[in-house]
């Protein structure tokens, strides 16, 4: 398993650096760029616009750019941020861990309520349950996700006043795990929402599956009680596959939810995103594109070894 | 005597008698005796005004129907700082509001009004210009411009120090001065410190000498944030990065903390040289949507927000609807227009006439934006000194319109599109090649009020076989080279300039400020294929108004201008912005404007 991981570490660095030498070309495909905004300024003069211009590497030949961009990345060093005149990994680095604490109560939400609604669901297929939960699954994956939000704010937060509309901690004497939590739920739970909607189906299937078999019906013909039976031999079966999915879709959390942390104002790595994109500030648009593409590679290899584990018949090489 | 409990059987049916005042009136309706609408109809016709009838019904717990109060309360004009009624207090924390987070807090590079709105509240000029546009004394507490108009002398201060400690001195100024210059910093705006030759310190008196007679060097120098020289000394990267994440100033206020893309906290500062402000902390919360930002001042989380960014035109109603907010107004400097390249037809006077009465710009002002926004006749405010008050907009005529285009000679070919000789050597005379009159309508993708406004223009053009095509990018895409401003094809552009204060206007229109390449700078885009056919005269003029220190005689000079862009329409004027500051009623002092940043006198800001 040492040798598997290490061999796939290894396979994932010519793997990254075919990623950033396409964000790089895409990103220069793109029209505009980040002197557009300077350049129509009607102030600014074209000394000025050079001079900025120079500044910032843009007079530089494309593939230089890029020689230099991944030269600095060796070196751990993501370059500096066109638009907050600062280093990129100061800039990621001050809203990642925003990220991490909104995409870890968002997973913690989705897991244990899609995990509890599939099971429900699929213990009683076609029932009165299955049917109200795949309703809700249906309609939480229509509807999009900015409108849960702006409800969940307007009945929490305007009509009962509850909890706070917005923010990661309160303006004035915030601070502390009580108020983190307070400012949490409503965005941690719209993020969830989409997810306990596909996850749902997704363990109720899986589930469903493994009750037709002959190994479940060996369980019960043997006398266990229906608990043991679901718990002890159905599920460890049924969620393998699930863990699969949900090692490859974490990262992708983690990489940011633009609309979620516009509505909610939480500063995280989307808005970050989203924002350097309007501005076209390259740097720190290449360190959240590398950012998300190694966790993209660290969430598939940890779900190949979970499999390992939780399946002894799969043995890694 | 009201009784809030509704009681449908309060009189045996058909012995109600008929209400004949305000009070039995309410009380019918809370019975539900009455319809809201009954109500209203009945109680206008007693000679009760709505809102009256608004408060008493919200009195007696029919929150619904408080409703219609709305429609009648309008933003508060801004005519000097909020007063509201009761104590003043000293201390405590007021959280402004803020869709946009500022790029950097450092005064040189930030091109965000974000970013000053915030650096106001901080750091001072020489002088700062106040909310009724005057140059107001701060670091320096008088000036004088010696005859040639070449020499400004200042007398600074004595005893001012910055929030680090050290004493405020005219080496600062010379310092500032020497790092907006130094092309390895990369300063944003040079300008008027690039008119100046040389500063000498005496004491407390500091002397710039100036190359050119420049009349905006005031509004640009005295205006500008003045940097400590221990922080400048640091060298070019260290100042632009540390300088721009934690600033330091003279103001009233000190940085305090940055948590990025949540708030930004300044904190009192007990060594001001002023008054001392009355509030302990201001805190600068990002709020990005501008839902959430009315859900915010709805609920108090939020009690200001204006200039850069305040209550969307749009939501102007819905704000006035909240109980603990006043919705202020003023005027701005941004202009709203129709940029026409100046190719093809659009080079003759009579086609650019033709589409200014065919864009139904009072319309747009009216129904589009609710009459939140100031009808636009040139490049001048109204307000300023320099806005000429006789020009009148041209009327929404399609008749005079076909005319002038049948007299520039395009008549209808396939399909109803006019067409015609485009003009080569005289741009008056169409005597090239034959083309049809198609025009792209641009505007910047996400601007709900420009799409709309596009689309009601294209639909009028349109009808007068002008074949307008709607197209929209982001932003950095359309302010490219590859942007609209440098293809071949005739263009409009919907998009907005800011003034300064200063009614400089060169930047829009002299020969010298079109770009050389499309990735030149410069703000006459138009004129990029082709001079103006009015360009030598508005050259003059726009360089005698910068040469000219005497205000009367730019006066007319600036009147001169407007009449001509009128006359010759290079863009087609739509309206000017007006802006919808938010604040909550108990906040004293706050006094929001074009001609500065939002926090300018946050020291005088109170709670009562």
């Amino acid at each position: 398993m040492l040798r598997f991981t290490i061999r796939r570490l290894l396979g994932a660095i010519p793997l990254l650096l075919g990623v950033s030498v396409l964000s790089f070309a895409f990103m220069q495909l793109a029209p505009g760029g980040p002197d557009a905004l300077f350049a129509r300024n009607a102030r600014m003069t074209t000394a000025q616009l050079e001079q900025i211009r120079h500044n910032m590497g843009l007079d530089r030949p494309v593939p230089e750019q890029l020689l230099v961009w991944i030269g600095n990345l060796l070196r751990g060093d993501l370059g500096m941020s066109y638009a907050q005149y600062r280093p990129v990994s100061q800039v990621i680095g001050d809203v990642f861990p925003n990220t991490v604490v909104l995409m870890a109560a968002g997973l913690t939400i989705s897991l244990a309520a899609s995990l509890g609604f599939g099971i429900l669901a699929a213990r009683n297929p076609y029932g009165v349950f299955d049917n109200v939960t795949s309703f809700f699954s249906y309609f939480g994956l229509a509807m999009p996700v900015f409108w849960f939000g702006l409800m969940l704010q307007l009945l929490f937060a305007v009509h009962l006043g509850w909890l706070p509309s917005a923010g990661m901690y309160s303006a004035a004497g915030g601070g502390g795990l009580g108020d983190l939590l307070r400012h949490l739920a409503l965005p941690a739970f719209t993020i969830a929402i989409g997810s306990i909607a596909g996850w749902s189906r997704y363990v109720r299937s899986s589930t469903l599956e493994q009750f037709g078999q002959d190994y479940v019906r060996t369980a019960r013909a043997k006398g266990l009680a229906e608990q043991r039976v679901v718990r002890g031999h159905v599920l460890r079966n049924a969620l393998i596959p699930f863990v699969t999915v949900v090692a490859i879709d974490a990262p992708l959390y983690l990489t940011g939810a633009v609309l979620t942390e516009t509505v909610f104002s939480w500063p995280g790595m989307g808005r970050l995103f989203y924002d350097s994109l309007t501005v076209r500030d390259y740097p720190v648009l290449m360190g959240t594109l590398m950012l998300g593409a190694a966790l993209i590679v660290a969430g598939n290899l940890i779900a190949d070894l979970v499999y390992g584990v939780l399946d002894p018949r799969i043995s890694l090489r | 005597m009201i009784d809030p409990i509704s009681r449908p059987d309060r009189f045996a049916a058909g012995a109600a008698p008929e209400p004949r005042t305000l009070d039995e009136l309410v009380q019918a309706r809370i019975d539900g005796r009455l319809s809201r609408r009954g109500l209203l109809r009945r109680a206008v016709a007693l000679g009760f005004a709505a809102p009256v009838i608004g408060v008493m019904l919200h009195a007696a717990g029919d929150v619904a129907a408080a409703a219609p109060a709305r429609q009648d309360k309008q933003p508060i004009p801004v005519t000097g700082p909020t007063k509201p009624a009761g104590e003043a207090q000293t201390g405590g924390t007021v959280t402004v509001g803020s869709n946009s987070e500022p790029d950097t807090l450092h005064p040189y590079i930030t091109q965000l009004v974000a970013a000053s709105d915030v650096i106001w509240g901080m750091m001072d000029g020489l002088f700062t210009y106040d909310s009724e546009q005057k140059l107001a004394p701060r670091l320096a507490t008088a000036y004088s411009i010696s005859d040639d108009g070449l020499t400004y002398t200042f007398t600074l201060r004595e005893g001012v120090s910055f929030h680090n400690g050290d004493a405020f001195t005219g080496e600062d100024v010379v310092n500032s001065w020497k790092i907006i210059m130094n092309p390895d910093f990369g300063a944003f705006n040079q300008n008027g410190w690039d008119k100046i030759d040389d500063i000498t310190v005496d004491g407390s008196t500091v002397t710039m000498r100036t190359t050119e007679v420049y009349a905006p060097f005031l509004s640009y120098v005295a205006d500008t944030r003045i940097c400590p020289s221990s922080a400048i000394a640091k060298g070019v990267d260290v100042f632009k990065q540390e300088f721009g994440r934690a600033p330091i100033g003279t103001g009233p206020f000190t940085f305090g903390e940055w948590r990025a893309k949540e708030q930004i906290t300044l904190d009192k500062f007990d060594g001001y040289w002023g008054e001392p402000a009355h509030l302990d902390r201001i805190i600068y919360r990002i709020v990005p949507d501008d839902n959430t930002l009315m859900v915010q001042l709805r609920t108090g989380e939020v009690q200001a927000c204006g200039s850069g960014a305040g209550i969307p035109p749009t939501r102007v109603d819905e704000a006035l609807g909240f109980d603990t907010i006043d919705v202020l107004q003023h005027a701005t400097l941004g202009w709203n227009h129709i940029d026409l390249k100046n190719v093809d037809f659009i080079r003759m006077t009579k086609v650019r006439q033709a589409l200014d009465f065919a864009t139904p710009s009072k319309d747009i002002i009216e129904k589009l934006l609710k009459g939140r926004a100031l009808p636009s006749v040139a490049d001048q405010a109204p307000g300023s000194w320099a806005f000429d008050p006789d020009i009148q907009p041209r009327p929404y005529d399609l008749e005079q319109a076909k005319q002038l285009l049948a007299e520039a000679g395009l008549t209808p070919g396939d399909g109803g599109v006019l067409q015609g000789k485009i003009p080569t050597d005289d741009p008056q005379v169409g005597d090239g090649e034959v083309k049809p009159f198609e025009i792209e309508l641009w505007f910047v993708s996400g601007n709900t009020d420009n799409e709309r406004i596009a689309q009601v223009v294209a639909q009028s053009w349109n009808s007068l076989g002008v074949k307008t095509t709607v197209k929209n990018q982001d932003i950095s895409t359309i302010w490219g080279p590859e942007g609209y401003q440098f293809t071949p094809q005739m263009t409009g552009a919907l998009f907005g300039w800011f003034n300064g204060n200063d009614p400089t206007d060169a930047y829009y229109w002299n020969s010298s400020q079109i770009p050389s390449t499309p990735t030149g700078s410069g703000g006459n885009l138009p004129a990029y294929f082709h001079h103006y056919n009015f360009q030598e005269e508005i050259d003059k003029l726009t360089t005698a108004g910068d040469a000219t220190t005497d205000q009367e005689a730019r006066k007319q000079i600036y009147f001169q201008i407007q009449e001509l862009l009128h006359e010759e329409v290079p863009v087609i004027f739509i309206d000017w912005e007006v802006a919808f500051p938010g604040v909550a009623k108990n906040i004293g002092g706050f006094w929001p404007s074009a001609f500065n940043y939002l926090l300018w006198n946050a020291g005088e800001w109170y709670l009562t």
